[in-house]
């Protein structure tokens, strides 16, 4: 078995890196496939807590690189889901104690025995993010639709092109409000899509969910109603090869919408006669 | 009834969304357009205002110009990216002022190549022993260049960590 290793990168911080490794990972798993998911921000982790697992880690990443245990030992076992294990970052440790050779090699042995090698990159573009990258083939950038985290995504994208180990990469549009995009105020996926060409892999609704279910230390993709659950599991089946059709978020969802609906429906009708 | 809602409705999209609002999704649009465009040049502000310079330069052999007014932006055409000048010309010059500095400057270019050469037949003639004097030959004529040549990699240098820092934020 060779699995794919895959970078979440967006250069800019807050963006939402480490809730979509969560997320895809999860939704991977769920649908069958070995997962290992990897966070490099070494430092500043914070995967171990989206996936509740913050108080099963005993080794981290820098711990296998230095030899005090084995690849497997450090694997953590996700509560739910056997298919899923995470590779902790070191907390009190930085960037520079992991070298791209290090990580690559990491990448290379999970390879072996998993379908998915998930890579959370850590913000910026320096050491830390060419580490992330350097056992890559693939790569998804995150970006929300405001000019500072497209701008940083455009600047990631430069440097993946000029890395020939990467060999597609795919844009995930995070935070997405569809009331602020129909009333102009913000940049549509479209724009986005536009200013970057680049390949959309997902678009992510902004759902307060997600705040929740960081809280509980449980990816949104285990609540089967929320909206931005059902838009990353697209993301995963995406991954897969599957074709699934973008969510229509202009959709009127909570009551408050469909009343405006009717009534703005209501309204125009007027207006034309 | 539904009249009444009808009213409520329209006083109420009316106080929440102002008739004539600006389109905030077409300015953030035009803007990131341009600030990438600038990204994409690798075009430091520094260079931009050496090159804005270098083009005073040569634009005033022929018209006489306000320097401090002159404007050099990236501005967005249709889907492709143009570089616009914008020169507020005080005077045009005469055919015989700018005949005169072209002369000018095509004697100067002659006397800079007589020197090469000059620099060149000395190396040639003490092959062992020469390095000392047409290192300083080379040094006079390519005196400018050099300069040039420098500024610009300090300028890069100089420029690479505030550009960094602002992509940051």
């Amino acid at each position: 078995m060779t699995g794919r290793v895959i970078v979440i990168t967006s250069g800019k911080g807050g963006v939402g890196k480490t809730t979509t490794s969560a997320n895809i990972g999860t939704a991977l798993a769920k649908a069958g496939q070995k997962v290992v998911l990897i966070d490099t921000d070494i430092g500043l982790r914070n995967l171990d807590l989206l996936l509740g697992l913050e108080n099963r880690i005993v080794y981290t990443i820098i711990d296998v690189v230095e030899e005090r245990c084995k690849l497997k030992q450090a694997l953590v076992k996700d509560k739910k889901n056997p298919n899923l294990c995470l590779l902790a970052a070191a907390q009190t440790r930085d960037k520079s104690a992991l070298s791209q050779e290090q990580l690559k090699e990491i990448c290379d042995e999970l390879k072996k025995d998993n379908d998915f090698i998930i890579v959370d990159c850590p913000a910026g573009i320096e050491q830390g993010f060419q580490n992330a990258i350097s056992g890559a083939t693939e790569a998804i950038i995150v970006t929300t639709p405001e000019m500072s985290a497209v701008r940083d995504a455009d600047r990631i994208i430069g440097l993946l092109e000029a890395k020939e180990e990467i060999e597609s990469y795919r844009l995930l549009l995070n935070r997405v409000r569809p009331n602020l995009i129909q009333s102009n105020d913000m940049m549509s996926v479209e724009d986005v899509v536009d200013i970057l060409s680049c390949t959309l892999i997902g678009i992510i609704p902004e759902d307060t969910g997600v705040i929740t279910s960081t809280n509980k230390g449980e990816p949104i993709v285990n609540d089967e109603k929320s909206l931005a659950g059902k838009a990353y599991q697209n993301v995963a089946k995406r991954i897969m090869g599957e074709e699934v059709d973008f969510i229509d978020l202009n959709e009127p969802r909570g009551i408050v919408e469909k009343v405006k609906k009717f009534f703005s429906g209501l309204l125009g009708k007027e207006q034309r006669a | 009834m539904i009249e009444i809602f009808n009213d409520l409705y329209k006083k109420l999209a009316g106080f929440f969304r102002p008739e004539e609002k600006e389109n905030v999704k077409e300015v953030a649009c035009n803007r990131l357009k341009l600030v990438l465009m600038q990204d994409r040049t690798n075009l430091t502000p520094q260079l931009l205002e050496r090159m804005r310079g270098e083009l005073i330069d040569l634009l005033s052999k022929y018209v006489e110009m306000d320097r401090e007014a002159l404007e050099l932006n990236f501005a967005q055409e249709g889907d492709s990216m143009a570089l616009m000048l914008s020169i507020p010309v005080l005077r045009a010059k005469d055919e015989a002022e700018i005949q005169a500095i072209i002369d000018a400057e095509e004697e100067a270019k002659s006397k800079e190549q007589n020197a090469k050469g000059e620099a060149e037949e000395i190396e040639e003639d003490f092959v062992p022993e020469d390095e000392e004097i047409s290192e300083a030959y080379e040094e006079e004529v390519e005196e400018t260049d050099e300069d040039l040549t420098e500024e610009i990699e300090e300028e890069v240098c100089a420029c690479g960590t505030p550009e960094e820092s602002e992509e940051e934020e």
